[in-house]
């Protein structure tokens, strides 16, 4: 299942506090779209020492889309990468 | 879609290091307000004064110096995805041999000590090599340079060339070396320090913090990339011009024309960024702005006081003209925007830090704290308003300075002294959060940095 996330509008380090709490909810098969208006560099280490995995896109108008799920949680992923 | 690979925490310094540059500052902003406090208006009757350049150099290298070098360490590996290389080496020699030399020069200054200038120059000139040498290799290798690594390159540039200037002019004046035409090398000097060093620096930096952290839309793109480079030409230009290879009346005029264009160019960046952040999209109340505001229009003040200054020689000649262009550009236009860059940079630092630790011992049971809760928005603003009124009496203190260079000198000392205990309370806040997470690691020293 996918849940959302918008951070746009928001300034440091809420996206990243935001984003870092919603993780936490994530369940198997559950992943999260997090909408940023930059590429969050300083996120990644974070998700990584956490235990999640990620993927971002660039969208047309220039916001960023990253896709986090939880490792080993391949129905969370293969979710994610289809959307 | 991207597979964008992870910034390495490991890259990034210690936390202490950052933070030794960062509460050092205040020390030396409050040293330079006791040295007014004590010598009252005599600081401001020339600027050529040894007291006065003892002060200026306070500021600059004390105060302005500490933050931007301590600023350039931690971002480098954060905006140039490129470490500095032994940054824990580097950091702490640049902040030891930064903090004697300047205590050296003011000492020189003040006594006119030829041995204490030597010594002044030593340590600064190697603190400055090691900085520049290591800074640059991290800004050289860097694979895909933004348009503010650009800029930050130019910056570096413009460190050395003031640096060799200073070093030349203090040998001059201390009468270790032969300079001719010292007046001059000496305006070079605050000329590539300002418009170069300061200036660059503050113009590449804003490219990237001003949108991030106050959400604002991105600078134009002409202005991110050619604006530096242009700025750079033309203290190039106005140096060769100034440099008196050819004889006429013209070149000291093309001269004029080079710095206005220069001045011309700031103005340009200051109203760029206060139109930027007029059209932010959450318009909440934060003390960042207040100071970058203020920041910019002093920048914008200044450019029209030195317009004026050239363009009616009355002003331009008055005894407190450059006297009060020092103190517009020092304490209104880079201690401003430094000043309000401490609140955001300090507790996202501590934030982050300990937001990594927690993360690296998944321990999740220890409240982390808020970026807001470092420091207290009511006390940030009241250091604002003191810092504001401190440089309202500054600004009349170089036209009066028997009445009112005391009082703005107590201004400026509790502004300050207000800035290290804000800054004090959110490391107190970072250290006790640490130790709540610390003993749940095997092996580890209370109190020891994290290396994020």
């Amino acid at each position: 299942m996918e849940h959302r996330l918008d951070v746009s509008e928001l300034e440091p380090c809420e996206p990243l506090e935001r984003t870092l709490a919603a993780i936490t909810l994530l369940e198997t098969g559950d992943y999260l779209r997090v909408l940023h208006r930059r590429e969050p560099h300083l996120l990644y280490p974070l998700l990584e020492k956490g235990g999640f995995v990620w993927s971002t896109r660039v969208g047309r108008t220039g916001q960023f889309e990253i896709l986090i799920w939880r490792q080993d949680d391949q129905s969370a992923e293969s979710a994610a990468l289809g959307s | 879609m991207l597979n964008t690979t992870s910034l390495s925490l490991d890259q990034a310094p210690p936390i202490s290091i950052p933070f030794r540059f960062f509460l050092t500052a205040p020390l030396f902003a409050i040293a330079a307000g006791l040295q007014l406090l004590m010598f009252g208006g005599e600081l401001f009757v020339s600027r050529w004064l040894p007291l006065t350049l003892g002060l200026t150099h306070l500021m600059t290298l004390g105060v302005l110096g500490m933050v931007m070098c301590g600023a350039m360490l931690q971002m480098l590996p954060v905006i140039a995805g490129s470490p500095v290389p032994r940054v824990v080496l580097v950091g702490t020699l640049t902040h030891v041999l930064l903090l004697l030399g300047t205590v050296l020069l003011e000492t020189a200054l003040v006594t006119g000590s030829a041995p204490a200038t030597l010594a002044a120059v030593i340590s600064l000139g190697v603190g400055f090599a090691v900085f520049i040498a290591a800074t640059g290799v991290a800004l050289w290798r860097t694979a895909a340079p933004s348009t503010t690594i650009n800029g930050m390159k130019l910056a570096v540039i413009a460190l050395a060339a003031t640096v060799l200037m200073g070093i030349a002019a203090a040998l001059g004046y201390s009468g270790a070396g032969r300079i001719e035409q010292l007046a001059l090398l000496t305006d070079f000097h605050l000329g590539w320090g300002v418009l170069g060093w300061i200036g660059l620096l503050i113009l590449s930096v804003s490219f990237q913090l001003v949108p991030m952290f106050q959400v604002t839309p991105e600078y134009p793109l002409w202005i991110r990339r050619y604006l530096p480079n242009s700025l750079f030409i033309g203290i190039v230009v106005w140096l060769l011009f100034q440099l008196g290879f050819i004889q006429s009346e013209w070149v000291d005029l093309s001269a004029t024309l080079v710095l206005g264009l220069v001045v011309s160019g700031y103005l340009l960046f200051s109203l760029n960024t206060l139109r930027l952040q007029y059209q932010r999209k959450r318009r909440v109340p934060d003390v960042t702005l207040l100071f970058w505001r203020l920041g910019m229009a002093m920048l914008g003040c200044c450019a029209l006081l030195w317009v004026s200054g050239k363009l009616f020689p009355p002003i331009g000649n008055s005894r407190y003209f450059s006297i009060l262009l020092g103190i517009g550009l020092l304490q209104g236009v880079a201690l401003s925007i430094v000043n309000g860059m401490l609140y955001k940079i300090v507790p996202f630092l501590c934030w982050f830090h300990l937001q990594n630790r927690q993360l690296a011992l998944m321990c999740m049971t220890v409240r982390m704290p808020h970026m807001k809760e470092f420091v207290s928005d009511k006390s940030a603003q009241r250091q604002f308003h003191l810092h504001l009124t401190g440089l309202v009496f500054a600004a009349v203190a170089a036209v009066i300075p028997n009445w009112f260079s005391r009082p703005a000198a107590a201004l400026f000392i509790v502004s300050n002294s207000m800035l290290l205990f804000n800054l004090l309370v959110a490391v107190r806040k970072y250290r006790s959060t640490l130790k709540l997470l610390l003993p749940t690691m095997p092996g580890t020293v209370s109190g020891s940095s994290t290396t994020a």
